[in-house]
């Protein structure tokens, strides 16, 4: 574990939206509390339906919450009477999605350097940062490509870049190698692992994938059914750098394979 | 440097009021509209502007002579025999077509350069021809029709599926029975759509020839009354042509409705 | 198997081009000018700058139509974008202009504006207005509201949001409108030209029959055909370019609206 706390969760819940006339909607999260530290690579494992992509949503201030508070780098930036919401929490929160949401109509280097033109940062330091970026997952040559010329994989490197580019001290990953296939991911997982020990950010990665979720953690958490709170904690001691490709064969990792999987039923 | 404020919004009680907001707000606009023809009237004059009431009057005073009536008749005359005789053309040349692929590449060509011929500009020259009757609206308005039903028939015989076809054949079923069980009934949802644009526009087809030529009819009223600078005539003319099609369309859309509820679904028909 | 189709086609052509000949042979010039008339009468007056001056007054009718009525139909759902209400209060006004007959408002325009060009781009605004505006709303209604969430989790603003996500995934849907729209442009500024006018291809066609000069007809409808096949074509090479991002999807026949 590191140091400072980057995030905390306080008895997190949200509830489905309510419907005049009808009993209180159930909850999809409700009295979930963990914390993230800086730099550190926290995975959550849970069921589909659980409510990840929920709490990620909440995290990065595109869905608001309903009881419990967030705070974020010593600031409450979430509670259940927030008025506004702040998408991304003014660039500090990254967040790639399922569904890379790569701008079709941009070329791959025009996609990267999206968040730079928007945020008026588009200048030399930044382009080159981007096409250091580009270099670093094996996208060069494919920079004037559309998305649709792009093959799932490399979709999902650029729509990682994205993000990346603006560096955002934390950065949410809802599921984002699930679509792809099995030799693809483990790819893409160690692309991960390699650029992320380049700059630690705080990354929350979710899945449900366990073998996915020791690979890459630190720390995997483990989510209930609806109503969803954390079920049990588990710190993955394996040493880095991890060979994501060997990861069956590193001390530890059966033990906690078991330990998870027995959880999450 | 901003980020988007938003409020989620949680549908809670809010359906109703909307609804009444949405039917309030239709019924200002219309009424802002009407006023704003009244308004037109005064600033512009009897010449340019016919004021609402004026043109109510008028119309109550054709529904009263009988005119409103016979004009309409004529009018949809017209549209009637067009609208028959192009959907059975529309129809019918897909179907012939399908018998050569070979006569169908050869001659596609050729009718996509037609749709682009401008059709009320044959109207003249069919004048020529068929002299100041019916006869050059029908034209006319048969060819629109025509065009119409091509296209959507054709896109509904390319796109019955071959594996239909093909097990039709098999079974060893003629290319009639092929054509009138398996293809005809595939393509119905299209030929109903193709009807239901079609339909509508026959009329107002007719209705704009009828400013070529005519002796009677929709159209025929407001020309005549545009030459004789009689501005409430084409107020009122214009108003019963809107209206006649707004209601056809209506009409066939209520229709589409209906006949959608008894209606195999395309869904059966896949193997 | 490629060449013969051409080969089909040119027979085709061939035999149309025979039986018009005959029929004009058959029935006389009065009735059905020849193709060779047609032809050698279209280059003349292609030549002698006639055909070309009224040519012209009829695209300039279409193209400054289609603009005026274009450009209000194409920012209206952008302005209304949050506003569902509006959207939905204007909405039956909206379906009932776009399923009236335009046309229709042929001779008021021309009683309003005389027999210039004004009434004439009035009446074309009105027919390409209701399509435009139909088209560009569905395609930003068609929007990926993920696309939008994205935008704003980078940190976009409103105007950001709607330049870069609703504007250019709106794009195809606006080219598609102006498609269908150009021929209707066309035709509605000819009709209003048969109507009264004097000048433009309407016009040509309506003295050529008061004059029994069928050849003038005929070349002046097929100006005004070519007119409109080539706005077609420039309208897809603009697509084409503008939207080389596109996956390759399947091209229908598209009704020409003439």
């Amino acid at each position: 574990m590191t140091g400072t706390q980057m995030l905390q969760i306080k008895n997190l819940g949200k509830r489905f939206p309510a419907r005049a006339g009808r009993e209180p909607p159930p909850w999809i999260i409700q009295d979930m509390s963990f914390s993230v530290g800086a730099g550190e690579l926290l995975t959550i494992v849970g069921p589909s339906g659980a409510g990840k992509s929920t709490l990620l949503n909440i995290i990065a201030q595109i869905d608001v919450a309903s009881a419990g508070e967030i705070v974020f780098d010593g600031e409450r930036i979430a509670g259940a009477e927030q008025k506004t919401l702040h998408p991304g929490l003014n660039r500090r929160i990254g967040y790639v999605t399922q569904d890379d949401n790569l701008l079709p109509w941009r070329t791959t280097i025009d996609n990267v350097l999206f968040p730079l033109e928007v945020q008026g940062a588009l200048d030399d330091a930044g382009r080159t940062r981007a096409q250091e970026l580009i270099g670093a997952v094996g996208l060069t040559g494919f920079e004037r490509y559309y998305p649709h010329e792009l093959s799932g994989g490399m979709r999902k490197r650029a729509a990682l870049i994205r993000t990346l580019v603006y560096d955002p001290p934390m950065i949410l990953m809802d599921e984002p190698f699930a679509a792809v296939d099995a030799q693809t991911r483990t790819q893409l997982q160690e692309d991960l692992l390699r650029l992320w020990s380049l700059k630690r950010k705080t990354i929350i990665f979710v899945t449900h994938d366990i073998t996915e979720a020791i690979a890459l953690g630190d720390r995997a958490l483990v989510l209930t059914q609806r109503p969803a709170h954390i079920a049990a904690e588990h710190p993955i001691p394996i040493p880095r750098p991890r060979a994501v490709k060997d990861i069956f064969t590193m001390p530890g990792f059966t033990a906690i394979y078991e330990h998870i999987r027995a959880d999450v039923q | 440097m901003s980020s988007a404020d938003i409020t989620s919004d949680l549908p809670e009680g809010h359906a109703i009021p909307r609804q009444w907001i949405v039917t309030a707000g239709r019924i200002a606009l219309a009424v802002a509209l009407l006023a704003a023809w009244e308004w037109g009237a005064r600033a512009f004059g009897p010449l340019f502007f016919a004021p609402p009431l004026a043109t109510a009057q008028r119309i109550v005073e054709m529904a009263g002579n009988g005119k409103l009536l016979t004009d309409t008749i004529a009018t949809l005359r017209v549209s009637a025999l067009g609208f028959v005789i192009g959907c059975a053309a529309g129809v019918a040349l897909p179907f012939l077509l399908r018998l050569s692929p070979r006569a169908t590449a050869a001659i596609e060509p050729f009718i996509l350069a037609s749709m682009g011929i401008p059709k009320y500009a044959l109207t003249p020259w069919l004048i020529l021809w068929f002299g100041i009757g019916d006869a050059p609206k029908v034209v006319v308005v048969t060819l629109f029709v025509f065009y119409i039903v091509l296209i959507t028939v054709f896109a509904g015989v390319r796109g019955v599926d071959q594996r239909l076809i093909n097990m039709a054949r098999i079974i060893g079923a003629s290319e009639r029975t092929i054509a009138r069980k398996v293809i005809w009934i595939s393509l119905l949802p299209f030929f109903f759509t193709g009807l239901k644009v079609a339909l509508p526009r026959a009329v107002s087809a007719a209705i704009v020839g009828e400013f070529l030529v005519a002796v009677e009819g929709i159209g025929f009223s407001i020309e005549r009354a545009r030459q004789l600078s009689d501005t409430t005539g084409v107020f009122a003319g214009i108003v019963v042509a809107v209206t006649l099609v707004l209601i056809i369309n209506a009409a066939v859309n209520a229709l589409e409705r209906h006949a959608l509820r008894w209606r195999p679904t395309d869904r059966d028909m896949q193997l | 198997m490629r060449g013969r189709v051409w080969l089909d086609r040119l027979i085709v052509l061939l035999i149309l081009l025979a039986v018009w000949q005959g029929g004009s042979a058959v029935l006389g010039a009065y009735w059905l000018s020849s193709p060779w008339a047609v032809a050698s009468r279209f280059v003349t007056s292609l030549l002698g700058g006639e055909l070309i001056f009224h040519a012209s007054y009829t695209i300039n009718e279409a193209v400054i139509g289609a603009v005026i009525g274009g450009l209000p139909a194409v920012l209206l759902p952008f302005l209304l974008r949050r506003q569902p209400i509006v959207v939905a209060i204007l909405d039956p006004f909206m379906v009932g202009g776009y399923g009236a007959p335009k046309l229709a408002f042929a001779p008021l325009f021309i009683l309003w504006f005389g027999i210039g060009i004004e009434s004439k781009i009035a009446l074309v605004a009105a027919v390409v207005f209701f399509i435009v505006y139909f088209s560009t709303l569905s395609g930003v209604r068609a929007l990926e509201p993920k696309l939008v969430q994205m935008a704003q989790v980078i940190g976009a603003n409103e105007r950001q949001v709607g330049r870069h996500i609703v504007f250019p995934g709106a794009v195809p849907a606006i080219f598609a409108g102006f498609r269908i729209a150009l021929p209707y442009a066309i035709g509605g500024a000819v009709i209003a030209e048969l109507i009264s006018s004097n000048r433009g291809l309407g016009y040509l066609v309506q003295t050529g029959a008061m004059n029994f000069d069928t050849t003038q007809v005929f070349v002046a409808i097929l100006a005004a055909t070519i007119i409109v096949h080539g706005f077609i074509a420039v309208v897809d090479v603009g697509e084409r370019f503008l939207l080389r991002w596109r996956p390759r999807g399947a091209a229908l026949i598209v009704d020409h609206g003439t």
